[in-house]
């Protein structure tokens, strides 16, 4: 315990330009934690069955003490949390901190955004309202195309051919408990190996540094006041802009008009627009998969692609590879947003 | 400290815009319950003093802390003689 | 008076207003979460509406159970037709109770309590009596209410 404590004590971060991007990742941690609790509380009544989960969700909104407020936290929770997540993933990719010796720490990162984008996909999909389910008909009949395994994580996912009361069950047992845990998991050794090897200073920086400043109690304290202005807002949110619940979802009735995934997909979304029907005599959205799979695929193995950061050296054409992502995911979430 | 109150500021711009952008089409509202809605902006006024006073007071001990490490005195001293 | 040195040192101030502040924030944002996490704690209903035709005819000597809240309800009708409406939950450890029309008592199987006709408590651990509620006439329906309590029908 005393070797923790002086190691407590002598953890200290680093000062630069661009100091204020470290506070991302501990925003995203607090952001999670929050999501833990109100999904606690609310994993208290709502009931995973086809035929009920709608209905609990509607008597916890308009029958319980501030139902409608923990709900409405949780909703707003996860739009901050993955908006800080992708603040947080952005700024470690435009700033390298995923280069030589940090490869595992993006790494985890990476699995860790995979697993919060299936948070949002299943927890959405709880409330077993139309545009819920539509939505994950979309999302895995779109994994559904990946070449080779794409049936196999279909299946796998919606626990049968098609969208049916197993999908919910499945979904429920996937975001309360065992996304959960495997989250705790890789977070665990993420932030364990940020301990290890401290914070990643920018190679513009590395020799225009101040003077470190200690975590314990300064960083910590920073730290509390930038978690506690964002819970602010999070309460704020709930509290004046609540969100509704559609109509009861009916597997067979058509899908309803302006059908939007929620706002995290809408680059994917808008991207899979841009392929025509069919190219080159092969399946249009076959290809346009395989492309955005390509490209997820090296954003997921960056560290080892970038040669020249791994050597310690300025890479600008990843710069321009980092900026090229952050700019296409924005625009194209935006187009998404408006059209 | 700047740099804390740019994150502040950044939150504050995050959260005027969504609640002017407003919410997304939906088919059914449900509204808070059905209480005087007077009584919940009062909650989140305090709930608001509540955070404020929190943040204020942090940054008077971060301003403190700053002193005290100006002056050098939480440092551990390497030769502090024992009484034997 | 002013006095020359301050009565306690900044850390102290700053500490004490820290953790009491933190301690009133996180107070309140408890009790939210224990109100949503323990809704109806005690709450039972004033009082429960039934269909007289369902409750009415049944034969002497004999109980009907309702639904009180969440609990149990007894309409009985004693042998000599007068009828009482009771909560059939034992005072001792609120096991569900049962009549037993041969006896003419109330009995609760978990600690062999027994109670009479009018509810009170006569044999075992039962401290106190059974808990009687009125019944009140109206139209079709039976309204039993906890006694004392004013019934008012919202009008539909």
């Amino acid at each position: 315990m005393e070797t923790l404590g002086a190691l407590a004590r002598s953890k200290t971060v680093p000062s630069h330009r661009f100091d204020v991007w470290y506070f991302a990742g501990g925003l995203t941690l607090f952001l999670f934690v929050f999501q833990f609790i109100t999904g606690m509380a609310l994993a208290l009544y709502y009931v995973p069955h086809a035929e009920h989960a709608h209905k609990s969700i509607v008597d916890i909104v308009t029958k319980l003490n501030m139902g409608w407020l923990f709900r409405s936290l949780h909703h707003w929770g996860a739009q901050l949390a993955i908006l800080v997540l992708f603040a947080h993933v952005f700024s470690t990719l435009l700033l390298k901190a995923y280069r030589k010796p940090r490869e595992l720490v993006w790494l985890t990162g990476f699995v860790m955004l995979a697993i919060s984008i299936f948070f949002g996909l299943s927890g959405y999909f709880l409330l077993w309202d139309e545009r819920a389910f539509a939505a994950v008909r979309v999302a895995t009949g779109g994994a559904g195309n990946l070449p080779l395994v794409g049936w196999v994580i279909k299946g796998f996912l919606r626990g049968g051919l098609d969208v049916t009361g197993e999908t919910l069950t499945r979904f429920y047992a996937f975001h309360v408990a065992i996304l959960p845990l495997v989250t705790i998991a890789v977070a665990g050794l993420h932030i364990l190996l940020v301990q290890i090897h401290g914070m990643s200073v920018p190679l513009s920086q590395e020799r225009k540094q101040g003077g470190p400043e200690p975590f314990f109690p300064n960083l910590f304290y920073k730290d509390l006041i930038v978690w506690l202005v964002c819970l602010g807002v999070v309460v704020t949110l709930a509290v004046l802009l609540p969100p509704e619940i559609g109509r009861k979802a009916d597997p067979l009735a058509p899908a309803p008009e302006n059908i939007k995934p929620e706002w995290y997909f809408l680059f994917l979304f808008q991207t899979l627009k841009l392929f025509p029907g069919e190219m080159l005599g092969m399946n249009g959205e076959t290809i346009a998969i395989v492309i955005i799979s390509a490209a997820i695929l090296f954003f997921f193995l960056i560290p080892f692609f970038d040669r020249r950061s791994a050597m310690g050296q300025r890479s600008p054409l990843f710069t321009w590879i980092g900026t090229f992502y952050l700019v296409y995911f924005t625009v194209m979430t935006v187009i998404g947003f408006l059209t | 400290m700047l740099r804390v109150f740019l994150i502040v500021l950044f939150f504050l711009i995050i959260g005027t815009t969504a609640l002017c952008a407003g919410a997304e089409p939906k088919v059914e509202v449900f509204p808070p319950a059905s209480y005087d809605r007077h009584i919940i902006y009062q909650a989140l006024i305090f709930f608001w003093i509540g955070i404020i006073g929190l943040v204020v007071i942090i940054a008077m001990k971060l301003r403190e802390i700053k002193r005290v490490q100006k002056m050098g005195i939480d440092e551990e001293e390497g030769n502090v003689p024992f009484l034997d | 008076m002013k006095l020359d040195h301050s009565a306690v040192t900044r850390r102290t101030f700053l500490n004490t207003l820290l953790t009491g502040w933190a301690a009133a924030v996180a107070s309140g944002t408890l009790w939210a979460l224990i109100k949503f996490a323990f809704p109806t704690l005690g709450k039972e209903p004033d009082f429960v509406v039934l269909k007289r035709a369902d409750f009415e005819g049944i034969p002497l000597n004999s109980v009907k159970p309702f639904a009180w809240g969440g609990k149990l309800g007894l309409y009985f009708k004693k042998q000599n037709g007068t009828v009482e409406a009771l909560k059939g939950v034992c005072t001792h450890m609120e096991c569900n109770i049962t009549y037993k029309p041969d006896e003419k008592k109330f009995y609760c199987a978990c600690h062999k309590g027994w109670f009479d006709e009018n509810g009170r408590n006569i044999e075992g651990p039962p401290p106190k009596p059974l808990e009687i509620f009125d019944i009140i006439v109206e139209g079709d329906k039976l309204i039993i209410a906890k006694k004392g309590v004013k019934v008012e029908l919202p009008k539909a």
